[in-house]
């Protein structure tokens, strides 16, 4: 192979299919293809194609979140991720939005803990729109001190109106700092007003040059387009970028042992008591979080789910109740938030939870109970591939995990294949009295 | 290359100016590659292709229609019923809602909360939704369980209980969902502009506030139920990966005892599109901003108007590219945002436009958004306006497809209607045909130039902006109160 040729170092196709687990009519049938590469300067590429509309959709993840901030720079990400549509050398402030809606497409960005994702959805026959102005803000975006000054005021806005439109986000940022001890687990991403303040355009030209880089980036196109053409397409949009220096490995954390640990606090906003409890459980690449995924859907999700049913439905101790496993990095918790409306419901929701877990750590669940949260949770996996968009997203969250080199679909039979005695195992393990508790009293 | 310049013998000095320049046009143009200052042209555009709408009727009258989708193991159910909520009684507007709300609330041997761990076990999602024309009671799950998915659609249908404690529970959840709505200015405003202009007509039953929950009960329930639920009164819509033969077999096996019954139902006429302009206000002390909501009906000769109308909409504020965000929110500042929508009903279209603005420009924002009104309704869109808004429904419409909702409910307006395959996989080409004279007609034919305005917001600090109109007072019901007489103020 030429030097010229070697820009795709690896190319890999993945047949998907899951013929038996998707369906009981027939005894394969595939969902999709995937075919992924790596462009010589690290950027990693992955193509599925969908002729099922004329469109497409482009999704650029850079595995960076809030959880790399440096110490006192909070928000950096998240400014990042709003810096990159206020323009780059060919174009111009907010410029990427107006190509994009004016051609009837949509776009949107999302950072998280531990990555900030773009994506954009549009007619098949608009990618290299996409891919131009993609590649424009990786290869030169614009960081002008007019622009981060301008963005961090409204960043700083948009941090008062989030406290003024949820009563409760104080008490669930002071929440995450006692269920994560380390610092740059429990920072909200949105950061603080201080450090946002505090940020000087050395700091964001820094980040931006250390993680916003082809090698840290994963690109994937979905919908209807040829596959020899895309290929092309980025090549020439992409290739010539130059790779950044290695990005710092994240040294890997693990959850700190304590006792259980309960607060109170006063909260002056919120309207109504109530609580946060969390459970430090295994880290997101464990094989336990198969079975935790569907403890969390026999307790939290769905009317019938048992928390919901006894709680909202039957002995009306709550007025609200959600939570689920959170994964940051390579730590995870179990969540739950409840909103009560006296302090005496309160109090027995609590005991209502902890009735419910001690429950499961005795009683084996039913088959049919089983079935509900295992069907319930195969639905909303499967809703992950509705749109190009959300199936372009799903793709490199799967990229970016630690399980990218297995197939998803296989991954899905791991969830469906979870006993009752795994249950068992698995709540006796993670749900003990290491538990963190916040308690909401209104002022 | 070097020697070969040496031996034509040109001067170093001529040869150092060139390099020189060569450095500068290297640093200054040749910096990035050329491709990357201007954006692409794009490729042709493929071809929408969209599956078939195929039919059968079972021997009840009830129609079956399948749409074969097989990207996921999903089918997703939709049971149109031509009671929608004009066809509530005068007295009882909501109970055409309340009623598609009571579906799932019980059959016999199935209380509320075992049909929805039914349809919890099988992957399933469950929603009724209630227009002016039908209701549709849709039902998605994992494909393995249709014949589960269809017995209990089968039982909520054939052998409702309605249990009374249900029925107390649904109004409480009507009137609460109702009650809370009033605090913004968006819904309250999109309410009492519909009912000023459906004043005299059946589709003023689609503004109902949360008092008319006071007078539902089981008995009008049973009544309406028994009236409109009948399969010669339905269509039933499967979407998913299964054939037409698959689908009336199981539909029939579970709902070929569905009673038919004959209905009578009179046409609704088209409303009278209100003719001078009307200015109203309704008081939300707490709201900082003004919301305007500016409507019309519009008269359709038949759906053919769709695309016409469609266009003109986009041109007018379908999107941030459009006059009304480009005027108000772009040149002039006045608006948060400024957009319009059209909906298409059986008997009129309704066009609706809403902003919200800064208090002190109130008065500019309404007189620059009739401007813009009058501008579309007396002058033919330019050419490059009219297909640069054709481009952008040519390419948004397969990402709303793409939302097996909007795909669902689009569907279901093309079965409820019989509008036919130009709704359908023709939208591109039903689309291209659109010419300016197509739209100036719609917008010159309909009376879009006297619309009535409604104002939600802080009255006391709005009204005195609006002296130079009479303005109707009304609560937020949508109830009238008072007039302010033109130069008065709250």
């Amino acid at each position: 192979m030429s030097r010229r040729l070697s820009f795709i170092f690896c190319i890999s196709s993945l047949f998907l299919f899951g013929g038996i687990l998707l369906s009981a009519q027939e005894d394969e049938r595939p969902l999709f293809e995937v075919t992924t590469f790596q462009l010589e300067n690290g950027l990693q590429v992955i193509l599925s194609e969908d002729y099922s509309l004329p469109l497409v959709s482009v999704v650029l993840a850079y595995n960076v979140g809030s959880i790399n901030e440096p110490p006192k720079k909070t928000g950096m990400a998240y400014m990042l991720e709003n810096l990159m549509f206020q323009g780059s050398r060919n174009i111009g402030s907010m410029q990427h939005i107006h190509f994009i809606s004016k051609i009837g497409g949509i776009l949107n960005a999302v950072t998280t803990e531990d990555r900030t994702i773009f994506y954009q959805t549009v007619p098949a026959s608009q990618l290299a729109l996409v891919l131009w102005l993609e590649s424009d803000r990786m290869i030169s975006l614009d960081i002008h001190p007019s622009k981060v000054k301008r963005t961090r005021d409204s960043l700083i806005e948009e941090i008062k109106q989030r406290k003024l439109d949820d009563p409760y986000f104080e008490s669930s940022v002071l929440f995450d700092q006692l269920l994560y001890p380390n610092k740059a687990y429990s920072h909200p991403v949105i950061g603080s007003e201080t450090d946002l303040r505090e940020m000087t355009i050395e700091d964001v030209q820094d980040f931006y040059t250390k993680y916003y880089i082809p090698n840290n980036a994963v690109l994937c196109i979905t919908g209807n387009f040829e596959k020899r053409k895309a290929i092309q397409l980025v090549k020439k949009y992409f290739t010539t970028i130059r790779p950044g220096k290695p990005v710092p490995f994240f040294p890997a954390k693990e959850h700190l042992k304590s006792q259980e640990i309960v607060r109170n606090v006063e909260n002056y906003l919120a309207p109504y008591p109530g609580f946060h409890l969390g459970y430090r459980i295994s880290s997101p690449d464990s094989p336990d979080n198969y079975t935790l995924a569907i403890i969390e859907y026999i307790l939290l999700h769905g009317k019938s789910s048992r928390l919901q049913e006894r709680m909202i439905y039957e002995d009306r101790f709550a007025s609200h109740l959600s939570g689920g496993i959170e994964l940051k990095k390579n730590l995870a918790t179990f969540k739950i938030f409840v909103k009560n409306n006296t302090e005496t419901l309160r109090v027995r929701s609590q005991k209502s939870i902890f009735d419910e877990i001690d429950k499961l750590k005795s009683d084996f669940i039913s088959e049919n109970e089983l079935n509900k949260a295992k069907n319930m949770f195969k639905r909303d996996y499967l809703d992950q591939f509705t749109t190009l968009a959300d199936k372009g997203i799903f793709l490199v969250k799967f990229h970016l995990s630690r399980k990218k080199n297995s197939n998803f679909l296989e991954e899905l039979k791991k969830y469906l294949a979870v006993t009752p005695s795994d249950i068992i195992g698995i709540v006796n393990r993670y749900f003990t009295e290491e538990r963190v508790v916040l308690n909401i009293k209104i002022k | 290359m070097s020697v070969a310049v040496r031996s034509r013998g040109y001067p170093f000095s001529l040869l150092f100016s060139l390099l020189i320049l060569l450095c500068i046009l290297n640093t200054s143009l040749f910096s990035q590659e050329r491709f990357r200052r201007n954006p692409p042209f794009p490729d042709p555009l493929p071809e929408l292709t969209l599956p078939k709408i195929e039919s059968a009727s079972l021997s009840n009258g009830l129609e079956v229609s399948i749409i074969r989708r097989q990207d996921l193991p999903v089918i997703s159910i939709h049971l149109i019923v031509y009671a929608g909520e004009s066809f509530s009684p005068d007295a009882l507007p909501g109970l055409a809602t309340f009623t598609a709300n009571m579906v799932n609330k019980g059959a016999v041997g199935l209380s509320s909360s075992r049909i929805t761990e039914t349809i919890e076990t099988i992957g399933g999602k469950f929603s009724s939704e209630t227009h002016p024309d039908y209701s549709v009671i849709s039902f998605t799950f994992l494909e393995d369980y249709l014949d589960t998915a269809l017995e209990t659609l089968g039982k909520m249908i054939l052998q409702p209980t309605f249990p009374r404690i249900e029925v107390r529970n649904v109004v409480r959840t009507m009137h609460y969902d109702l009650l809370g709505r009033k605090s913004s200015p968006a819904f309250v405003g999109r309410r009492t502009l519909l009912r000023i202009l459906f004043e005299e007509h059946p589709y003023r039953n689609i503004a109902f506030n949360e008092t008319v929950t006071r007078n539902l009960n089981r008995d009008e329930l049973l009544s309406f139920f028994e009236k409109y639920y009948r399969p010669n009164n339905a269509k039933l819509i499967l979407i998913g990966n299964l054939t037409l033969r698959t689908a009336v077999r199981k539909v029939s096996r579970y709902l070929n005892t569905w009673e038919n019954k004959d209905i009578e139902t009179e046409d609704i006429n088209p409303p009278q599109p209100n003719e001078t302009l009307k200015l109203c206000i309704v008081d939300l002390p707490e709201e900082e901003d003004a919301t305007i909501t500016i409507g019309n009906t519009i008269l359709l000769r038949d759906y053919d108007d769709y695309f016409p109308t469609t266009v003109l909409n986009q041109v007018l504020g379908g999107s941030p590219h459009s006059r009304l965000f480009m005027n108000l929110r772009e040149s002039k500042g006045y608006a948060y945002f400024a957009f319009s929508t059209v909906e298409f009903f059986k008997a009129c279209g309704i066009l609706t436009i809403q902003e919200r603005v800064r208090p002190n420009v109130i008065f500019e924002s309404i007189a620059e958004s009739l401007n813009e009104i009058s501008r579309i309704s007396s002058q033919v869109v330019p050419d490059y306006e009219l297909e640069q808004a054709k481009s952008y429904l040519i390419g948004n419409f397969p990402l709303r497809i793409e939302d097996l909702e909007y795909y669902s409910s689009r569907l279901a307006a093309i079965q409820a209607f019989e509008l036919g395959e130009a709704h359908w996989d023709s939208y591109y080409q039903s689309m291209m045909l659109i010419s300016p004279e197509n739209v100036y007609e719609i917008a010159r034919q309909s009376s879009l130039q006297s619309p009535v305005v409604v104002v939600v917001g802080n009255i006391q600090e709005l009204s005195p902006y609006l002296q130079e109109f009479d303005l109707e007072v009304y609560d937020t019901n949508g109830e009238f109160q008072y007039t302010i007489k033109k130069g008065e103020t709250e």
